[in-house]
Formats: C-alpha cells, structure tokens, sequence
C-alpha cells in the first residue's frame, strides 16, 4: 500500500491552475472555425460544405452557430478558401433565461451528469474533470449520483427517444434551485443526429437549459468553465 | 485452398438447393439458398466447419427481403456469405440462433427495426425499441417508415414487465439504471437474484439508439462518414476507418503508402489511450483511487498528445475516403513517440504496482468468469473474447492495410476472468506502441489524399477497433448515395455476453466486472 | 384474610365467573371474556404489587390432602413480581382477544389465564405441580384449537416429558426431607450432597426449559407459536415463557443453595446460545409470527445468560454483582413480556388486515395500517434495544453484569463471561437487522401483493391494547430508577443484599446519610446535571450506573430519563427550528427516484429474503441450506426458468428433534414385533410383568 503514497508523490502536482492562471497547454482543446479572420468560403465541393450549416451567411461576413459545429474541419480544408481556425475554450454562454446561481451556493455545486445518447466522447471529457490534471474537486465541484442532492443537472448527447422519461423524471427529482447544463453540440442542437426518428434535436425541446457549452465534444476545460460561469465564478 | 474444400463439401451436401459464386483470388463465396436451408447451413459453416459468424444484414430490396449472413474463416477457410432471400410480402424466416446463439441478437434486432419474422426463435420483443415505450409492429428501417405518424400513434405498452426467468421464494429483480453512478452510459440493468448474488442479469440497452444506419441512408459517403466516426466517439477513428475501408472496396481506389501506414499510427493511438481509459475505469471500480489517477493522468496526456498531432482530441475529421484529411509532419510523429515512451514506462510501472497490490487483485481474480466455449458460443470480440482464450483478430484474419507487412503477436489468455482481461489490456497498449513505432519507422514522404472516386454496389469491411472487430456493410447506388448502411460493433457482440460475466457473482462484484469488460454502450445502441 | 388474598381470591374467581359465563351465554362473549379477561388480570397485578411492597409474605394453607400434605399458597416477592409480569401480559391480550375469540375457546383461553396465577402461587410440590399440569393442558387445548396442523402434540409430548424430569427433581429433592412444601425443601436441602443437587439442577433446569425456550428442548415452541390461533398467541408468547423461567429460578436459585459455579456456566452457555440461535433463525425467517417465535427464544436466552451470571456471582460470593445480574434477567423477562405482547397484537393485527404473514409478500402497510405501524415500531425499537426504549435498559445492564467478571478470580469462567459477552453482542445486532428488516419489509416500501388493495383497518381493541403496551414499553425504558428498585424487591431474597442501591447513586438524596459515594464524586455528577429534579421527584436519582473499584469508580452511567428528555427537547427544538426557518417556504414534493426506470414494478423492490441473504452467507456453516438449483434451457443458452429452492432445516430439529423421533419410531417398530397375535406369547409378557414387580417390589 505504501507503494501508492509513494507513487501518489512523485506525481507531483500536475493540476491545471485554471481559472487563477490561464492554461497554456496543447491539445487541450479542438477549437473552433475563425470567422473573423480573413478568407472563408462556405461553398465548395459536397464533402467540403458545412454539413450542419453551423458556418453560414457568405464570404464577406461569415456567420458561426457553435451549438451547430462538429470539429469535422471541412471549412478548413476547403480547397477553394479555407477558413483559419482558433483555439480555446471559454464558449459557455447562458440561455436567455439562463443566470448563475444566487450567492449563497456559489462555492460548492452538485452535478448529476445524464447521459441521453451521447457517442461518449463528451462523457469521457466530463469524466475527465475528476482528472488529477483537471481536478474540479479544488473547485469545490463533485458529481453525485442521485439527483437528489444535484444542483446542477449535466446532459450529454442529443436526447434519444427512450432517455426522454429518465432525463425528465431526473430533472423532476432534483431540488430547487437547480440549472440545467447542455454539454456538446447533440445536447444544443442534436448535432448530425438531429434529424432521426429517435433521435432528438438536443435538450431544450424536453427541459429549459440555463447553459451552453458547445464543442463536438467540448473539452473538459470548457465544461470547467461552463459550471464555474453557472456558479458566477468567471470574471 | 480450404475455401474451394468447403464450398465442394456444401455442394456435396446440399447439393442443387445452393448456388455458389465464388471467387477464390478475393477468398470470398457467396452461397445463395433457399430460405429453410439458411439454418442447417449455417450451424454446419459454425459447428462444423468452426468459421466465425461475423454479422447479419437483412435488406430491404425494391422487390425481396434478402439477409446475408456473413462467416469469416481463419487461415485460408476464407469469408463466406450466405445469403437467402423472400418476397417483400413474406416476412417469415427460419430463426439460425437456436444452432448458432451468436445470430441471436441480429435477428432480434432484424425482428424489432425490419419486422421480420424469425420462426424457431424464442426471444422475440423488446429489444431496440423498448415494449414500454414502442408498440410492436413498429419496423423503423423499412423504407415506408412514418416517423410522424409512428410518434402520433404512439401506444407504448404501461404493463410491461420484464420476462423473469428466476422462480425462487422471496426472489426480486434489482434494477441499475438507466440513470446510474457518477458519469455511467445510460444502460439499463434487471438483475435477478434473492439478495447477495446475480442469478441472472439482463441488460436492457438502447437507450441511447439514435438510428445512425436508417440515418444515413440516402446520404453521401462523405456526409456518412460523419456518422461513422460520431455514433462512438472515444474509438471514432476505428470506426471512420472502417467505414472508409469499405468505401474504398467501392471505389477500388489505391491509398497512398504513407497514408495507409499514418492510419495504423493513430488506430494504434487510439487503442492505446483506449485501453489506458479502461484500466483508468478498472482501477476506479475497485476504489483504487491513486492508480486511478495515474491512469488518468496518461489517458489526458495522450488526448492532449493526439489534440497536438491531430487537432482533435478524439481524432475527429481526420479520416477519409482516400486517405487522411491532414498530413502530419515527421518531426511531430518523433516527438509523438517520445511522448508515447515516457507514457508506456509510465504504464509498465503502474502494472507492476497493481500486479503487487492484492487487495486489487482480489477484486479481479476468478471474478467475471467467461469460458472458452461461452466465448465461442456467443462469438466475442476483441480483449472480452482474448481474455477468455478466444483468440481471434481481424488484423491477422482478414489484414487489411499494411498490416500483414507488421511484425505482431495476438495476446491471449485462459483463465477468462477479470485479471485475464486486465492484462489483456496492457499487453495490447503495449503491442500498440510497438506498432506506432513499426509504422513510424516505415513512413516516407509523400501525399496523404487521393481523391475518391466513388463506387456503385456493396463492400464488406472488418477494422480491428479497440473494443474488438468492427464490421461496416455499404451498399451504394448509382447516384453514389447509400441505400443500406449497417454497423457490426464489437460491442454489439459482446453484450450479447454480457450476463455470462456477471451471472453467479455477488452484487459488489457487479460494477468491477462491468468495468473489465471495457465495453462501450454508445457503440452498442447506435 | 388479608388484602393479597383477597384480591387473589377475587381475582381469579372473577376469571372462573367469566368461563361459567362463556358457557351459559355464549352470545356475550365478547364483553364476557373483556370483563373477565381485563379485570381479572388487573387485579391480580394489583394483588402482585401490594405484596411485591409489602414487607410480609402472604402465606394461608388452603386444605390439607391426606398422603400428600398441605395445599400451601405463599405469595412471595418472587411470585409477586411474576404474578405482575403475567398479568401485565394477560390484561392488553385479553382486551386483543376478546372480540376475536369464538366458541369454546373462549372458555379455553380464561381457562389458561385461571391457571397461569397458581402456579406462581402455590408453595408444594404437589399444587405446584397441579397447577403447572393444569396449564400446560390448557396451552396445548389453546395452541391445537388452530386451524390448522396440529403442532400441540409436539408441545404436549416435550412439555410432559419436561413435567416429568421435573417431577423426578421435586421428588429427589422432596425424598431428602418428607416434606412436600417448598419451605421444607428449601430447609433440607442446606445438606444437599453435589451429586444430588446436580441431577435436580439438570433435571429442573432442562424440564423447565421447554417452557421458557431453551436449547435443545425448545423445537416446539416456533411451530406451536406460528400455528396457534392470532387471538390467544399474544397471551401465550407473553406470559407462559416466563413461567418456565419462573421454574428454574423458584428451585435452583430460591429452594436449592448456589454454591457451584459450574451450575451457573450451564446456565449462562445455554442462555448465550439460545440467545444467538434463536435470533439467527428470526433472522432469516420469513413467516412474521414464526420470526417472533425465534425471537422470544432469543430473548428467554438473553435472560438466561444474565441468570446464569448471577448464580456464578452468587455461587462465587459478589453477591453486589449478582443482583446486578439478577436484576437485569428480571428487568429484561418483564420487558419481553410487555413488547412481545405487543409485537404479537401487531402481527395479528397485520395478518387479519392483509392475510398476510410472509414479509416477502407484504410491503407498504404503513399507508393503510398507521397506528398500527406506529406501535409496532415502538415494538421493533425496544426489541432492538433502542434507547429510550425498554429493551436498551435490560440489555444494557446484561452486558454490565457480564463485563462484573473482571473481579472474579478464576480465568476460565472469566473466558466464558468473555464469549457470553460476545455472543450477546453479536446477538444483539442481528437482532437489529432482524427487526429493521421486519419492520422496513412489511410496513415501508411499496406493497408487494395486490392484498393492501383490499385491505381492512385495525379494530379498536387491538390498537388500544398496543398503545397501552407502547406506553409500558416507553415507561420501563424511561424510568429504570424506579423500576429496578421494585424488582430488586424479588430480587433481594435471593441474593441477600439490597442491589439497587448500589445501581442507583443516590443523586436525590442529601450526600451525607447513607451515601457510599465520596463527596468529591457526587458533586461531580451534579456539575453535569444529575441532580435535576431534585426535591419534586421521588427516588433516589435517575441515573444508573455501573460502578467498578476504588481506581475506577465509574464503570458506565447512562440516564434513559435524561435521554428521553434531551431527545424530546432536541426534536421539539429542531422541529420548532425547521418550522420556522422554512415558514416562508413551501413544501415541494418530488417523485422517489428510481434511476430514471420508466416503470418501478413492486417486484423490483428488496425481499425479506434478499434483506436477510447477507446473514445466510456468513452463518452458511450453521444453517448449512439444501439448495436445489434446476436450470430449464428451451435451446442452449436461452433459458426457460431457473429454479433456486433453498430449505434450511433448523439446527437443532436436526441435532434433535429428528433423531429422537426416527429413534422412537425405530422403538415403536421394534416393540410392535410384539403384538404377534399369539394367545401364549401375550401370556408370556403378563408372566413377565408379574416378576419384574414381584423384584421391585421385594427390594422396596
């Protein structure tokens, strides 16, 4: 057993120092089309057009809708004009009805985490929150597994057909005041599986959300920003 | 070759009822039958013959139901497709799963989004769309299909109740999920017991079933190929190779060298921070919470080394049809492998530690028990199946890419329980390494891309992904949109499994059993 | 006459009354056997308190019986304070069974309850025994008058042979004087040899416990228990038991001198084993009544154990400690009275409503059955020794009295004292789980059968002789200074000492006369607060405490009376708090949660079965089940049905009860070889006969 304290050391520290510090680190984010910058054509060969229109509007003033965006980086590669790319990772943003939570539970916040139908790769980077290297647990933030003592309701994926009854009867469960958190393009806008017959077209058509965090899938460190934003922690 | 032995074997059997094409440079025959010969055919090719059933593709045609079963062999039995067909308004087939278990859920499926009826099978019902929240009758992938009018007449049955299968004074079913634990898959669990051990368990999945093959139908390979590598995202890459690869087949298009050998660098990356995520939950399970975070610490590292190399932390958009959608600079992949060795050391270390520590051990050893022979019987894939010496690869039994020109072992173990299955792990992030620095050492300058062409018809393809062989059916019509898409997930094998891991262990056991396994839900519901 | 007999006299004559009554105008029974039941009961408790204090015994010779001596009635602290355990049982059973109870077992049930006084009253071996004849007939007439199969016999035959090794003590005690009163075998048998008082030990102490429920001779008592009607089992669970113990506490400790310490390990291993098998079978028990069956041989063995360790202190001199020990078995036999009386009403209670028995089956009664609910739940915390409760304070001083062994000088009974504690121990948290999962699987939870549905309400007799038993349990539990001196009033004669004082610390008292305690200590315990009450509370204080050697002055100390009260003014407070902090807010209701499931179906619910299920594994040694496990496959790998039958055979039917009967049987077949039908051969055994006595007869 003293193997692992020992190993638990040497470690060291490695957590990010986000939100004090500004993290610097590569990969840690996909980032997203620069619509502000010059260039950008949205037409172009089929396997080259946008295939969510998340990109729209014409090459003079380029539009982007980041709940549409999937990191397939066919505007990039556009051979005619590609766009530039930015990098990033503080996109949450509030609904219109969306606002923090009231002062007294800014410092500690429950979340249940649902998962209604994602692919998993926005889960595996809600999960990676818990990471040695994101550690939300510094931040006074834990997941929980009853929506019971659930603050804030996190939802991956594009809301299936048969998750509706369970992220309903999770979202009845919890106590007031609550927020609900959409995480990744399928929880905004169902993404490319908004148009199937069991598949919906992302949160807000069951439940109202507070915040969006687009991304296919968003990084942890947005997802970080996102419940930081949802407790009035973010400048 | 064996192949030619088999299909005069059939033929001599069978004889007038079958008519065969085959084609021995490709190692492939396709056997035409009728539809009551299907299931004798097919449990002499599985029993008999000992090929692996790869999948079932039922299709609606313009004119007939046709469904092919797919069986591939190993060395040079090579692949066989069976294929029977019925007019559109006959719906009856003869059920294969009480010969061949393995093609149990494929009908079921077939049965619940086609409405086809298989005579002899005895589970039929509420398998992807759930009794309690669809009527029966639905057929969702027929070509007529109302999604309007199917969601307005909406008649989910309220009564439903799960079919038990335990009789035993003060027995109970346990219900787990589908919301459940910290950051679980949405999956549903009825586990039969009457306290303290699982009798029997069901796994109730689709929850999470987004329709991704009725999806795709009518799309462009290029727009399907989206769906390929988002309906599970943390092996997207596997998956949109898969996809790719079949599509190619349709274009008979070459790839570039370099291509064909950067892809079996990120597959490669793939599974190794695969595995590492799974070792991650395997070490969480047991509340081993320092190892745990040591595995974490390599799994973000290696996202973040992927984020670097590739621009997406989850290799999103990165394959294509004809190759990658980006180059990556040799300088970069040398640095990447400098990484990967300091991540490796790293993982060895953690090994030895666990392998020390008993209290772990104790939680994994002769728990989650899978036989050889159950392993056979319900066809498993990838570590689930290696662990339990059921040792089969499609990157040595159908090698696709440049992968027969790679040096490489598959691993296997006896013992089939959850230790078996966690070395299993290691061993193949090891052998994952040492085939990035294969292909790394091959790689030469030279385009990553060539435009694909397109292709009318249908392709078979098998991809060898990190949760065990994927198989992907495309079939394309002339005006290059496709006309059925059908996904063969490893995981969709082996949940099939599933219970026999869990059966006759106790309740704590449970989630660690779960967690060796490292089988995906998203991939399974699709 | 003085007022104990009169108030016996009347007592049971209105009891006879009452059956005359039954028989002549069966139409009234129910206000008949009321009247009779609940009245006679109460005065004969009255009788039993007037003469637990009053310093006299009650002694009247009713008539002489020519060869067999006098008919002698001494009512005794010891009777006394028997004559109120029974009656304090009979009264709240009566007021139950009254409008339940039909036909001639009307008259069968004031029959048992006429028979119960006497044999706590009567001071010969003959009457004695009579009386303990006479209730035993009633017990078996009661408990076969069931519907159902016909378990009397089993009790009849245990309980005669138990009468019988009964009788054979008082007759070889009895042969060492002439006499046949109990006053003169307690003054022969001061010369008693070893060898003889052994073999009256052994014999009185196992005849006994078939009643009281000891091992190994208590296999009757779960499935006499589970068959007796619903109407009369709160009488015979309440109030026959402690006759039994009556029994071994009226010969081995008050006729017989305890001298050997070995007498009182028999008693003390049995107890603890009683105590630990008894509970482990309520444990995983099913049937509700069958699990209080379990549970009061749990509970007889508990009290058995603190006996056991009173004689040994007694037998060893720590005459302070016995009566501690003494105490506790008198204080936790009064208490199993009062809660298994109420636990029984309950089960009766619940089944009449429901039809139910099995726990597996039930599940939501709380919604339809409250108050119900409600006092078997004050049931369930006494049993489990919950404090403030009754049970808490018995138990507590059990454990006490055993943890006294640190002053006795031999190692090896220090050992014993050392398992029994253990074993008490663990016996009392399985009687948690055992009670927790009784109480949660029946009444919380969602109803598991389509029963509850048509379920009727408790009647008014049953509730109102719960509460009255709820209010017991909660008064012994809270005011244990008052309870322990009155049972220390039977106790005394035993042990020769006044026990009470030294559990009770004169707190109430002004320090100087008769304090024992140094000064410095008592102001001590008065800085914390036990003093208050002072001056407008009688006694001698409301804290009870375990007091050890001059080092280490207080053991333990506990106030169930401070508890009680701190915990009333805790939750009024918190309940005061939350009312006002929340007076703005309002109460939102939300659905269980239940992971999200579309449908919760009852059957998803926990079972009695999977609650105990832990307890089967670990004590699989003991139980050792039959499991039967029959796999139905329609094809390979897709299963039909699995059946899982487990059987558990109780242990000592096994170690028992089946040998002696396959034993008898074997006997009953060998000796049927004699009937042969031959006119010469029957000769022959009449020959035989006649011989055999002539030989007795002849060495007589």
């Amino acid at each position: 057993m003293s193997n692992w304290v020992l190993k638990g050391l040497q470690s060291g520290v490695v957590t990010t120092r986000y939100p004090r510090k500004e993290e610097k680190a590569q990969g840690i984010s996909p980032g997203f089309p620069d619509i502000d910058s010059q260039g950008g054509d949205i037409n172009g060969r089929e396997e080259d057009v946008c295939p969510t229109a998340a990109l729209y509007g014409d090459s003079n003033s380029l539009k982007l809708d980041k709940g549409r965006c999937i990191h397939c980086f066919r505007c990039v590669r556009n051979t005619g004009h590609p766009v530039s790319w930015t990098s990033g990772f503080e996109w949450a943003s509030f609904t219109e009805k969306g606002t923090p939570f009231p002062k007294i539970f800014q410092k500690s916040l429950y979340i249940r985490v649902v998962d209604s139908g994602d692919c998993g790769a926005c889960l595996n980077e809600v999960k990676l929150l818990n990471n040695p290297l994101y550690n939300m647990h510094r931040l006074g933030l834990f997941i929980t597994p009853t929506p019971r003592q659930a603050d804030i309701l996190l939802i991956v994926g594009p809301v299936t057909d048969h998750m509706k009854t369970a992220l309903r009867k999770t979202y009845d469960a919890m106590p007031e005041p609550k927020r609900v958190m959409a995480v990744g393009s399928c929880a905004l806008t169902g993404g490319i599986f908004s148009s199937g017959f069991t598949s919906g077209s992302g949160v807000s058509s069951l439940i109202p959300v507070d915040i969006e965090i687009p991304g296919c899938p968003p990084p942890p460190l947005a997802v970080l920003h996102g419940l930081l934003t949802l407790a009035g922690r973010t400048k | 070759m064996k192949l030619q032995e088999t299909v005069n074997q059939m033929q001599s059997r069978w004889n007038t009822e079958l008519k065969i094409d085959l084609d021995l440079s490709a190692g492939t025959a396709v056997v035409h039958c009728e539809r009551n010969t299907v299931p004798p055919l097919c449990g002499w090719l599985f029993n008999t013959m000992e090929y692996h059933f790869t999948g079932l593709v039922p299709e609606e045609g313009t004119e007939e139901w046709k469904l092919i079963y797919f069986f591939t062999g190993e060395a040079d039995l090579g692949s066989i497709q069976v294929q029977t067909s019925a007019p559109l308004n006959e719906e009856t087939f003869q059920s294969v799963s009480p010969i061949v278990h393995a093609v149990d859920w494929h009908e079921r499926e077939a049965e619940d989004l086609f409405g086809l009826v298989f005579e002899g099978h005895p589970r039929l019902g509420d398998f992807v769309l759930h009794d309690d929240a669809w009527q029966e009758g639905l057929a969702p992938m027929r070509s007529g299909f109302d999604s309007d009018l199917a969601h307005s007449q909406r008649k989910p049955k309220s009564n439903w109740k799960p079919r038990k299968v335990l009789d035993a004074p003060g027995a109970f079913v346990m219900p787990i999920g589908p919301v459940f634990s910290g950051e679980a898959e949405s999956s549903h669990f009825l586990l039969e017991t009457i306290g303290e051990e699982i009798v029997r368990a069901l796994p109730r999945l689709f929850f999470k079933y987004r329709g991704v093959e009725k999806l795709a139908e009518g799309k462009s390979i290029h727009d399907a190929l989206l769906l390929s590598e988002r309906f599970a995202g943390t092996t997207a890459f596997s998956h949109a190779l898969t996809f790719c690869t079949a599509a190619e087949k349709l274009s008979g298009g070459q790839i570039p060298e370099r291509a064909e050998l950067l892809r079996i660098f990120f597959a490669e990356m793939e599974r190794f921070r695969h595995h590492i995520g799974i070792i991650e939950g395997i070490c969480s399970s047991t509340g081993l919470v320092v190892a745990a975070s040591q595995a974490g610490i390599l799994e973000e590292k290696m996202l973040r080394l992927t984020g670097k190399l590739t621009g997406h932390r989850y290799f999103f958009g990165l394959a294509v049809p004809g190759g990658l959608s980006r180059d990556t600079d040799d300088e970069a992949i040398k640095e990447a492998l400098k990484e990967i060795k300091g991540i490796l050391h790293d993982l060895n270390t953690l090994e030895k530690l666990l392998k020390k520590t008993s209290s772990f051990l104790d939680r994994l050893e002769d728990v989650g028990i899978i036989t050889p022979q159950q392993a056979q019987d319900f066809e498993l894939a990838g570590p689930m199946a290696r662990g339990s010496h059921f040792c089969n690869d499609v990157r040595k039994l159908l090698p696709y890419g440049m992968y027969p020109s790679l040096q490489f072992e598959v691993p296997c173990e006896r013992e089939g329980d959850g230790y078996a299955r966690l070395r299993i792990f290691f061993e193949e992030a090891r052998q994952a390494a040492a085939f990035m620095n294969q292909a790394a050492a091959m790689i030469k300058p030279g385009p990553v891309y060539t435009p694909y062409s397109g292709g009318e018809g249908t392709a078979l393809a098998g991809v060898e992904t990190p949760g065990g062989a994927s198989w992907q059916w495309l079939r394309v019509d002339k005006n290059n949109r496709i006309t059925r898409y059908r996904i063969m997930p490893p995981s969709f094998a082996n949940w099939h499994g599933f219970h026999l891991a869990v059966e006759k262990f106790a309740f704590q056991d449970f989630p660690i059993i779960k967690a060796t396994l490292g089988l995906s839900v998203a991939e399974n519901d699709r | 006459m003085t007022t104990i007999g009169t108030l016996i006299l009347s007592g049971l004559g209105i009891y006879f009354l009452g059956i005359l009554g039954v028989l002549i105008f069966p139409k009234k029974r129910t206000s008949l056997v009321l009247i009779s039941g609940g009245g006679g009961s109460l005065i004969l408790m009255a009788a039993g308190a007037v003469s637990l204090f009053s310093p006299d015994i009650f002694r009247t010779v009713l008539w002489t019986i020519p060869g067999l001596g006098p008919v002698t009635v001494t009512v005794d602290h010891l009777s006394a304070f028997f004559l109120i355990a029974v009656s304090l049982a009979a009264f709240p059973a009566s007021l139950y069974a009254a409008p339940r109870i039909h036909g001639v077992r009307s008259a069968l049930y004031l029959g048992l309850l006429i028979s119960l006084a006497p044999v706590v009253i009567t001071a010969d071996v003959f009457s004695f025994l009579a009386a303990w004849e006479i209730m035993s007939i009633f017990l078996y007439l009661l408990i076969n008058s069931g519907k159902e199969e016909r378990p009397g016999y089993l009790m009849l035959a245990l309980g005669e042979a138990g009468t019988l090794a009964v009788l054979a003590a008082l007759l070889l005690l009895a042969g060492n004087t002439g006499g046949l009163s109990f006053h003169a075998l307690k003054v022969s048998s001061m010369h008693i040899t070893p060898g003889l008082q052994w073999t009256v030990f052994i014999l009185s102490f196992f005849g006994f416990g078939v009643k009281a429920g000891l091992i190994p001779v208590n296999f009757w008592l779960p499935k006499a228990y589970a068959a007796a009607p619903p109407s009369v089992i709160p009488l015979i669970a309440g109030a026959t038991l402690n006759l039994g113990l009556y029994g071994i506490i009226r010969i081995n400790t008050d006729l017989l001198p305890v001298h050997s310490t070995g007498m009182g390990i028999v008693v003390l291993v049995t107890g603890a084993v009683t105590a630990l098998i008894g509970i482990l079978y309520a444990t995983i028990e099913d049937d509700l009544k069958t699990l209080l069956a379990h549970s009061s041989i749990e509970n007889a063995g508990i009290m058995t154990t603190a006996l056991g360790a009173g004689m040994i202190f007694l037998a060893t001199g720590y005459k302070g400690a016995a009566a501690i020990a003494f105490i506790a078995s008198f204080y936790h036999l009064l208490n199993h009275s009062v809660y298994k009386t109420l636990l029984f009403i309950g089960a009766g209670t619940v089944e009449e409503s429901t039809g139910l028995r099995s726990l597996d089956r039930m599940g939501g009664l709380l919604k339809t059955l409250q108050w119900t609910g409600f006092f078997m739940l004050i049931g369930v915390l006494s049993i489990s020794a919950i404090p403030p409760f009754n049970g808490f304070v018995s138990e507590w001083l059990t454990l006490q009295s055993l943890l006294r062994s640190v002053e006795l000088a031999s190692l090896g009974i220090k050992i014993v004292f050392v398992a029994a504690g253990a074993v008490l121990a663990l016996t009392a948290g399985l009687t948690v789980t055992c009670f927790v999962r009784a109480f949660s699987m029946g009444f919380l939870g969602m109803p598991r059968t389509e029963k509850p549905a048509g379920i009727r309400k408790a009647g008014k007799a049953a509730l109102v002789s719960m509460a009255f038993l709820a209010l017991i349990s909660l008064s012994l539990g809270v005011l244990p200074t008052y309870v322990i001196p009155a049972i220390d009033k039977a106790v005394s004669p035993l042990t020769g000492i006044n026990g009470s004082t030294a559990l009770i610390p004169p707190f109430f008292n002004n320090a100087q006369e008769g304090n024992e305690l140094p000064q410095h200590f008592v102001s001590d315990f008065q800085t914390i607060g036990a003093q208050i009450g002072k001056g407008t509370l009688p006694g001698r204080g409301l804290v009870v405490m375990h007091r050890g050697g001059k080092k280490n002055p207080v053991v333990f100390a506990m106030s169930t009376s401070y508890l009680f009260i701190m915990l009333f003014i805790l939750l009024a407070l918190t309940f005061l708090i939350v009312k006002f902090a929340t007076r703005h807010r309002k109460t939102v209701k939300r659905p269980r949660w239940d992971g999200g499931i579309r449908n919760l179906l009852p059957e998803m619910t926990y079972t009695a079965t999977g609650f105990a299920q832990p307890v089967r594994v670990i004590f699989n040694t003991i139980l050792r089940p039959k499991v039967v496990d029959r796999r139905e496959v329609i094809i390979k790998h897709f299963r039909e049905a699995i059946h899982l039958k487990r059987k558990e055979v109780h242990l000592i039917d096994k170690l028992v009860l089946y040998p002696l009967s396959s034993a008898s049987m074997w006997t009953a077949e060998k000796l049927a070889r004699m009937h042969s039908g031959r006119v010469n051969s029957y000769a022959g055994y009449a020959l035989f006969i006649l011989i055999l006595f002539l030989v007795i007869a002849s060495f007589i």
